[in-house]
């Protein structure tokens, strides 16, 4: 019990357990396994999953590791725990999201109807670097672009989720998600017996087949790839792993080719053999050297004019990255009204826009509270955090602002909740987000429960791996099922 | 359907697993050798550099020739491109980016052999502790084939797994070969040689786990022209040199436009059966032998031709 009982996370939601050391319901399982340990059986447990990750070669690349191109992944033994009926209220608001996102991106390569009826400005989306023009026109099936998306969650003090951002470009985290779910099995296999968690290992095959349902060719089993810039990216762990689960082959640029006929062809022992869908991992700017980045030499040259031709599909489309914006984020809620005539589910962290003028002296009279973000800039680069800077600081992005004001906006510095974590000598409050992963296709799917990331460092909310992060399993737990035994 | 750049990759990874075995077999045998063979006879660790050519790099690195520094060059050196930890981190490099289409239990054995011997390299320099971790890597080479012959549908994948494995495999048992006709080449002591002659080719069958399938197959007695004409010719050992062979056309029905590598494997089969006696430890054995490895490399560089330059048909 000692392990519990001091355990406080003042000021925040914490996931598992109330002050004193009571647990949450959907967390009350795992509260009373852990209970009689102490913090050395603990440590056995978290050795045994570290143990169980080297020898799975779970692993993730940093790029400043020279020479030490993968790293063992960070895993925190305690899970985070979601209750399956206040889950499948974000599932379907996740669904709904994407769905807009989806009708926006749609819409702003071809009718531009959202501009005309004045809910969104146009400049907001002519003025993103994500914006090409190169896809106007497209209309891929099933009117989605980004097939695969993977949204920011973290809860506030209330416990009320809230979206903090969008991930329609290239997002990674969903193998991790899966190796993770395989680490707990062999570290708790008794929870598991006896508690009904939801399975997510179903996701490649979500994955393969929705990739399937965008296929071009409606005839025969289509031919999925992988498409990956090479080993030392750093999320080339979970593109092999994709790749092996789903069946499809893993390529790089240099395996493809555009022929005269404006198909995708692979290089094989055997000749060449046509692709009918790419799930691509590379960025925009480096799929096609004939169209974007001249110099690149992870791409395809003419896969630009094979999807036009409507060859190839590939997700995610080219051009999706137009809603992968912060200020274009802002305006989600509006479009979930706009396009599908429904209240968004899941709600947006409040967030001023520092091109609209009121906003914006808002945000200039009160940055010392607020969290200043770059519209375009991702793995938290580039951000302010209002409370923890000085006043030079405070000073220099007011400065920033007035000068490119598209480029800002500002959101409340809320405190995310907390998962005990097991620390040094204790186990401590650590704050938490959550990536749940969205495919749409013929059918959209979401994952239930998702990468939850977690801070190691005391009172920290930096949880990206490559800044060391560490990630915990995701439970979501359906409490009634075990009843009607 | 299989993509060039992957079948390299998987060709070199059967390479270096058997690369790794076969560096563990040999410093196990040579390790017996020295203990059962007197101590006039010369016979130096060193001669295990001689054997893999090695003399040159291993100059470079180390100022005695002595057991500590031929194990610390031979098994786990990062210097060294050939030592066996090199060897290993070369196919867990392969096993990584071809992941999508191998067994997931080929990253997991992999890395826990590399586990293994990370954790173990201080070992290597102590005879006991050693001679047990290179029976472990063995089983572990062993049970990465077997998890191939028993989970892999024998498609072109397991075709070019197949023939990187029996190319290496080949190439070492000639060097075996080679490293018992050099004891009796030795003039200075001929005739004690001589009198341990049969201990050294039992340990030479015993490095390629020939031991007893000689005695079922063979039942003479262990003598050196015996034990050669059974590692090269013996059509049913898996690590005879015509066995070898065998399996790599085996694999050529597998694989499209193999007619290069064929007619590779075919002069060298023929080679293989112009046999005539050579004396153990003969000059003429040892070219022999020479010419043996020259032919493999030209079956290498066939199959290169044949299946990993990638092919620019047009469509």
């Amino acid at each position: 019990m000692m392990l519990v009982q001091d355990y406080t996370s003042p000021g925040c939601f914490d996931e598992s357990l109330v002050e004193g050391g009571g647990a949450r319901a959907c967390s009350k399982a795992l509260v009373d396994y852990v209970s009689p340990m102490d913090i050395k059986q603990l440590q056995d447990l978290q050795k045994l999953a570290d143990a169980t990750i080297a020898r799975m070669g779970v692993s993730f690349t940093v790029y400043s590791d020279e020479g030490n191109i993968d790293r063992a992944w960070p895993f925190d033994i305690w899970p985070r725990v979601i209750d399956a009926n206040e889950w499948r209220q974000v599932e379907k608001g996740l669904a709904q999201r994407l769905k807009a996102l989806n009708c926006f991106i749609d819409d702003v390569y071809n009718e531009r109807a959202i501009f005309k009826a004045g809910v969104v400005p146009d400049e907001v989306v002519f003025s993103s670097r994500n914006f090409r023009p190169e896809c106007v026109g497209m209309k891929p099936k099933h009117q989605a672009w980004a097939n695969i998306c993977g949204t920011d969650l973290v809860r506030d003090a209330s416990g009320a989720f809230f979206v903090l951002e969008d991930n329609l470009r290239v997002p990674s985290g969903v193998s991790y998600m899966l190796e993770n779910r395989g680490v707990m099995k062999q570290v708790v296999p008794e929870l598991f017996e006896n508690l009904h968690i939801q399975p997510m290992g179903d996701y490649p095959n979500r994955l393969l087949s929705m990739l399937s349902s965008m296929s071009p060719n409606e005839s025969g089993v289509p031919e999925v790839v992988v498409l990956t810039p090479g080993i030392y990216n750093s999320a080339y762990y979970e593109h092999a792993f994709l790749a092996h689960e789903m069946g499809a082959e893993l390529v790089e640029g240099s395996d493809l080719l555009v022929g005269d006929d404006d198909y995708v062809y692979m290089r094989n022992i055997e000749g060449l053999k046509r692709v009918d869908v790419i799930y691509r991992r590379i960025d925009d700017e480096f799929i096609d050297p004939e169209v974007f980045c001249k110099d690149s030499t992870l791409g395809v040259p003419g896969l630009m004019r094979a999807w036009r031709a409507g060859k190839v599909a590939i997700a995610n489309a080219p051009g999706c990255g137009v809603a992968d914006d912060k200020v274009v984020y802002a305006y989600v809620p509006d479009m979930i009204r706009f396009y599908l005539n429904e209240e968004p589910l899941v709600k947006n962290v409040p967030t001023y826009l520092c091109s609209r003028e009121d906003q914006r002296a808002y945000v200039l009279e009160n940055i010392e509270k607020l969290v200043v973000k770059p519209a375009n800039e991702s793995g938290g680069y580039g951000m302010l955090v209002g409370p923890h800077a000085s006043v030079q600081e405070h000073q220099a992005f007011r400065q920033l602002i007035a000068e490119n004001p598209r480029n800002y906006i500002a959101q409340p510095t809320l405190s995310l909740s907390t998962v005990p974590t097991l620390c040094a000598e204790a186990i401590e409050p650590r704050h938490v987000d959550l990536r749940p992963f969205i495919l749409q296709g013929a059918n959209s799917y979401v994952t239930p429960g998702g990468l939850t990331r977690v801070a190691m460092v005391k009172g920290s909310l930096v949880v990206n791996s490559s800044q060391g992060g560490g990630s915990k399993d995701t439970w979501i737990v359906d409490l009634e099922v075990d009843d009607v035994i | 359907m299989m993509l060039s750049r992957v079948a390299e990759r998987v060709f070199w990874l059967a390479r270096y697993i058997e690369r790794v075995e076969n560096t563990a077999r040999m410093v196990l045998v040579h390790s017996n050798l020295m203990y059962d063979l007197p101590k006039k006879i010369d016979m130096s660790w060193y001669r295990l550099i001689e054997l893999t050519s090695s003399e040159t790099l291993f100059a470079q690195l180390y100022d005695n020739k002595t057991e500590k520094s031929v194990m610390q060059m031979l098994l786990v050196e990062p210097n060294n491109p050939a030592s066996l930890l090199s060897s290993l981190r070369f196919a867990r490099e392969n096993v990584r980016t071809t992941r999508d289409i191998l067994p997931k239990e080929t990253w997991n054995q992999i890395n826990q052999l590399h586990l293994l011997l990370r954790s173990r390299e201080a070992d290597v320099q102590t005879r006991s502790k050693r001679n047990a971790l290179m029976e472990e890597v063995i089983q572990h080479c062993q049970s990465m084939v077997g998890m191939f012959a028993g989970t892999l549908s024998q498609d072109e994948t397991f075709a070019f797994l197949v023939m990187g494995r029996n190319l290496e495999r080949a190439d070492m048992t000639s060097r075996m070969l080679d490293e018992g006709g050099f004891f009796l080449g030795q003039q200075k002591h001929l005739e004690q040689v001589q009198a341990y002659e049969n201990v050294l080719w039992a340990n030479i069958l015993r490095s390629v786990s020939g031991y007893l399938m000689y005695r079922q197959h063979v039942q003479t007695q262990i003598d050196g022209e015996g034990v050669v004409k059974f590692l090269l010719n013996d059509r049913l050992f898996p690590r005879s040199v015509t066995h070898c062979l065998f399996k790599v056309v085996e694999m050529l029905k597998v694989l499209p436009d193999g007619e290069v590598v064929r007619q590779e494997v075919d002069e060298l089969t023929q080679i293989l059966g112009q046999w005539s006696q050579f004396e153990a430890g003969s000059k003429e054995l040892h070219d022999y032998l020479d010419s043996l490895q020259q032919g493999f490399i030209r079956v290498n560089n066939s199959i290169y031709q044949a299946w990993f330059i990638p092919k620019h048909r047009a469509a």
